[in-house]
């Protein structure tokens, strides 16, 4: 692929969303932070809460990748060299949890 | 200065064995600039994965010992939830600006531009308001491991934004001053990646330092 079939792609990942698109994006996600504010306050209990609180997160940080990053869409080297060392972040911080939630050994 | 990344005139008539006719688009056909914000995004990413996951195994360590502060208690989700928002309205206003900057709006370009600069700078008010009652509530660096992790990690993004608000400005100025420089449309992109980027890893923080 040369230079012109890149630029030619680029622009057609791109040029499919309008402003009222990014407007509706932003939208749904303002209502997600609502909801996830509203619903800390709901006293639900912590182990329902938690996987609750991390779906909508997920949702919200999906949102702003695939739509405003323009992600979805784009080359997939561009979604290598992010994925990659996203799902290897995502494992070391549950291998870690899993490891360190209860451990309080260096608590002195 | 890179080279111009935009395709013009006879060269959209090239034959795919010849050389790319930008130095900046390699032979996998991807802007060699934006692939390495991508990577350098990448690298980030891990950076506060290590900030957020050292904040974490901490919580219980920190409550175990005899200068235990309870983040419930200091941590307050109203002020912070409108943090959010406001980087969440930086990410619309900078979305838009490369909207408009692609469809060769300047006047529109310059205000969602510098509405992006601004909400990082109210952030950052933010930031440092949230800080400085934190620090009159007893929670300081040194006061805790709920203080040492919990500044680090807010500490280091609160950097990102102002890193990432001088990049904008930064951008801004090089097409004002150069309106029709063809590289201006990958600048712009690649300073509103770093910037979704940082609202991104605010997205993280939020959930997982305020909220749980």
């Amino acid at each position: 692929m040369d230079a012109t079939q890149a630029h030619d792609h680029d622009k057609h990942s791109d040029s499919s969303h309008t402003p009222s698109f990014y407007w509706k994006v932003a939208a749904i996600l303002a209502v997600i932070t609502i909801v996830e504010v509203l619903i800390t306050l709901l006293h639900i209990p912590h182990p329902i809460l938690v996987p609750i609180l991390l779906v909508l997160s997920v949702l919200k940080g999906a949102g702003v990748v695939m739509f405003f990053m323009h992600l979805r869409g784009d080359r997939p080297p561009y979604q290598l060299m992010f994925m990659m060392p996203f799902l290897l972040a995502v494992t070391f911080i549950l291998l870690f949890l899993n490891l360190f939630s209860e451990h309080v050994g260096i608590a002195g | 200065m890179s080279a111009p990344t935009t395709t013009h005139g006879d060269e959209s008539h090239a034959p795919a064995h010849v050389a790319p006719a930008h130095p900046s688009v390699g032979s996998l056909g991807v802007d060699s600039r934006k692939l390495g914000v991508w990577a350098f995004i990448g690298s980030e990413t891990l950076f506060f994965a290590a900030l957020i996951v050292i904040y974490l195994i901490n919580v219980p360590v920190n409550m175990a010992r005899a200068d235990a502060q309870d983040p419930k208690e200091l941590l307050g989700i109203a002020f912070t939830s409108i943090l959010a928002a406001i980087l969440l309205a930086s990410s619309l206003t900078m979305v838009l600006a490369l909207a408009a900057s692609k469809r060769k709006d300047m006047r529109q370009f310059t205000i969602w531009h510098l509405a992006t600069i601004g909400l990082g700078l109210c952030f950052l008010g933010g930031q440092v308001y949230e800080f400085t009652h934190l620090y009159e509530e007893g929670l300081t660096l040194s006061s805790s491991m709920l203080g040492t992790t919990f500044f680090v990690l807010t500490g280091f993004h609160g950097t990102h934004v102002a890193i990432g608000a001088t990049w904008l400005f930064a951008t801004w100025l090089k097409v004002r001053k150069y309106p029709d420089s063809p590289e201006n449309l990958m600048d712009i992109e690649l300073a509103g990646l770093y910037w979704h980027f940082v609202d991104l890893v605010w997205v993280a923080i939020f959930t997982l330092i305020y909220l749980i």
